[in-house]
């Protein structure tokens, strides 16, 4: 299993769902847990001396005093979950959030980031002039997976038992894909490779759709099949309609526990891609964890 | 008291005494101290003999105190136009006074010295170009600066900027060691994206050494990485050092003039070191003004001039544009009305204003761009310049400062800033906190990036999948 696991947190309920699936895959898989947690957001120029609180989004003097408060705070949120996981330890940064996720990241080398899909609230300090959500520029510069639990009935953790693998055929899905077979076969999971065919954007006749189909799968056959060698339990499905709503539905279907997805949009912009892109949506809808992987560094 | 234990007469030189200086919450205990802080007034004495030099007390001479440059202050007009803030006024009661008094001045002159100092002038030196004796109060004020930085009369901030540049040779702790990995991982972090994306440290001979503010390598690093994909793309042979490349100065900011000497040679050290052809500076003004402008003279340079042509990043830009070395696609110019915010440091101080309107030419579809009123040499300070931005003690007078540029970019209509300076950059976004009004503010870089044609051998192989 993977060996050290990153929770980004900001210990708002948005974070629950994402906090207990990193604690549950710590204590189930042996992993060693970083509680990671952005204390503040340099003000005054980004002078050192004055943050403002992510939660409370008061101006506060960073000082001991004010860090060894906020890990007390996290202390207590997370005390029972810190009390069963004893490999974790809670590191704080101050800075831009995205940022400060990604450097811990690559100086712990950690093999997951494991994040919520939002703060829990609109706070300006977070993106104030830079474009694109915490999730989405972590998601786009993150070396190793990372795993996103948008609610907390989507962070049921029983171990991994069935992953949907949804590929766009791009380059960055064939490190998403080493991913999704490493976990199945180490888990002994069902695995499901998929591909949606888009057909939002244009009318086709529905012989045309079915030839598609058939194309596809066996491209996905072609693709993938002689990558699987030795592992059997899986199956290669393509739906047509409009991908992340057939992400979510197959996953539904094949009461998937795991979706591994490359995001592969360079689009920051939140007026261009905010939620725009598969995974984003992906995230926003399912039912299950969702881990995007971009590189091969982490697979 | 002499001397306090954070608020006394020398600068800050060991990491112990910074981390001291750091922990005092607010300043609290420094500003206490400075109460209590003698002052030293035969060496003030002396040391006014010594450096002020005959323009300076020429000035003070002349300044027929007409008032023909209280319209030109910003913090005159946004403070109620009280007479206490017209800039003729403010030197004369504060610099004007030590000089008559032959420096017997006590604490609570130099205190009310350091309020004025710091937060009534920003250094903008807008006032000096409608003195009609050519009275430049932004110059004096920089220089009572420097008197009240050798007494201790320092907010506390600066003091901490001066020591960090003292200590750490940037504004910032960030190590040398921090620094190189810091590039390495942007180069990492972007290489996919940009195939044969390097930002190579300490070459020697290149045609480019780019510098930077230290808050890049500190809190957004995005920034070096957009200036090393806009290098790559435009086919530079670059560098950057891994000691001296710090441009910044908040040494110049504090009145710490030996800091400013010792920081401005650490970057000209590394142009020695590297033979660079050329300079170019990131998108920051006063960084530009202490290593370009004023540098030279603090390092003791005859020709006034840095060791190599040295450039800012708007100079950089708009030449490549120009020669074609990076092409705007005409389809993703920008399309709603942008102003531009004009930085003092190097659009009054060095005339750079052309340059950066050159540059809203190509990445501004034509009818889009509105120009503020007044504008370039004209133009108003961010309302955070000269260090008033980080200062925590002058917060309150610094908001009140940014209402000038508040009702200059409602004039325009505009929602986007295009702000080529980290400092307008931070008092734009401070703007938008303290003054909602759905402003966007941008540097050039991230704008040219996404508006740029990437040729196609410098694009990554693999492509979009299917569908």
């Amino acid at each position: 299993m993977k060996k050290k696991i990153l929770l980004a947190t900001t210990g708002s309920p948005a974070s629950f769902g994402a906090a207990r699936v990193a604690f549950e895959m710590a204590r189930r898989y042996d992993a060693e847990l970083l509680l990671f947690h952005v204390a503040g957001v340099p003000k005054k120029g980004f002078s050192y001396q004055e943050v403002s609180d992510v939660r409370s989004q008061e101006a506060v003097q960073v000082d001991e005093d004010y860090m060894a408060w906020v890990e007390e705070e996290l202390k207590t949120t997370y005390a029972k979950q810190l009390e069963e996981c004893k490999n974790s330890r809670i590191i704080l940064a101050n800075g831009l959030p995205h940022r400060e996720i990604l450097r811990a990241a690559r100086s712990e080398d950690v093999d997951m980031i494991v994040m919520g899909a939002h703060s829990g609230d609109s706070s300006a300090s977070y993106s104030k002039g830079y474009p694109g959500s915490t999730l989405q520029r972590v998601a786009k510069a993150a070396k190793c997976p990372v795993m996103t639990v948008h609610r907390e009935s989507a962070s049921y953790m029983g171990g991994f038992s069935h992953i949907v693998f949804a590929t766009d055929f791009s380059k960055q899905s064939e490190s998403a894909f080493k991913y999704a077979l490493s976990m199945a076969k180490e888990y002994d999971c069902e695995m499901t490779l998929f591909h949606a065919l888009d057909i939002t954007s244009k009318v086709l006749a529905q012989s045309d759709i079915e030839d598609k189909l058939i194309t596809l799968r066996k491209r996905l056959r072609d693709v993938y099949g002689p990558k699987m060698v030795d592992f059997k339990n899986f199956e290669v499905d393509v739906w047509e309609g409009n991908p992340y709503v057939e992400i979510v539905k197959i996953a539904r279907e094949r009461m998937a526990d795991l979706i591994v997805l490359a995001h592969n949009t360079r689009e920051l912009d939140p007026e261009q891609a905010s939620m725009g892109s598969t995974l984003e949506q992906v995230i926003l809808r399912a039912n299950c964890p969702v881990v995007s992987v971009n590189r091969p560094d982490k697979v | 008291m002499p001397e306090g234990i954070l608020c006394n007469k020398q600068p800050i030189v060991t990491d112990e005494q910074l981390k001291l200086t750091l922990g005092d919450k607010s300043g609290k205990q420094y500003y206490a101290e400075m109460e209590q802080l003698d002052v030293d007034t035969d060496k003030l004495w002396s040391t006014i003999q010594n450096t002020m030099k005959s323009r300076l007390k020429t000035w003070l001479n002349i300044c027929a105190k007409c008032g023909l440059c209280a319209d030109s202050c910003f913090l005159y007009e946004c403070n109620d136009r009280v007479p206490e803030q017209v800039p003729s006024y403010k030197i004369h009661a504060t610099l004007g006074e030590i000089v008559k008094r032959k420096g017997k001045v006590d604490n609570a002159f130099m205190r009310k010295c350091m309020d004025i100092a710091w937060s009534w002038c920003t250094c903008c030196n807008r006032c000096g170009q409608f003195c009609p004796h050519g009275i430049d109060m932004g110059v004096m004020f920089s220089y009572l600066r420097g008197l009240l930085f050798s007494q201790g009369f320092v907010p506390w901030e600066l003091k901490i900027g001066s020591g960090m540049h003292r200590v750490y040779k940037a504004q910032m702790d960030v190590t040398t060691e921090d620094w190189v990995d810091t590039c390495e991982w942007m180069a990492d972090e972007n290489s996919e994206e940009w195939p044969g994306l390097e930002i190579p440290i300490d070459k020697e001979d290149a045609d480019i050494m780019y510098t930077i503010n230290a808050r890049e390598a500190k809190h957004y690093p995005e920034d070096i990485a957009e200036a090393a994909i806009l290098f790559h793309v435009a086919g530079e042979n670059w560098t950057m050092p891994s000691e001296g490349w710090e441009q910044t100065s908040l040494t110049l900011f504090a009145g710490d003039w030996e800091g400013c000497k010792q920081q401005v040679l650490h970057v000209y050290d590394a142009i020695e070191r590297l033979r660079p052809k050329r300079v170019v500076g990131t998108e920051c003004g006063h960084a530009h003004r202490a290593t370009v402008i004023e540098g030279p003279y603090w390092a003791g340079r005859e020709d006034g001039q840095p060791p190599r042509p040295y450039i800012h990043y708007v100079e950089w830009l708009a030449e490549m544009l120009r020669t074609g070395r990076i092409k705007i696609d005409p389809a993703k110019r920008i399309k709603e009305p942008v102003t531009l915010q004009d930085s003092c440091n190097y659009v009054r101080n060095q005339g750079l204003k052309n340059i950066t309107r050159e540059i809203m030419s190509y990445i501004v579809e034509p009818g889009y761009f509105v120009e503020m009123a007044p504008n370039k040499e004209y133009n108003y300070c961010c309302g955070g310049g000269g260090g008033f931005n980080g200062i925590g003690k002058y917060r309150p007078q610094r908001n009140i400062a940014l209402l000038k540029k508040r009702e200059q970019i409602l004039a325009t209509g505009c929602k986007l800033v295009v702000a080529p300076c980290h400092n307008c950059w931070d008092a734009i976004r401070d703007l938008e906190e303290e003054y909602p009004m759905g402003l966007r503010w941008s540097f050039l870089k991230p704008l040219v990036i996404k508006m740029m044609i990437v040729p196609d051998h410098l694009k990554p192989q693999d492509e979009e999948g299917e569908e």
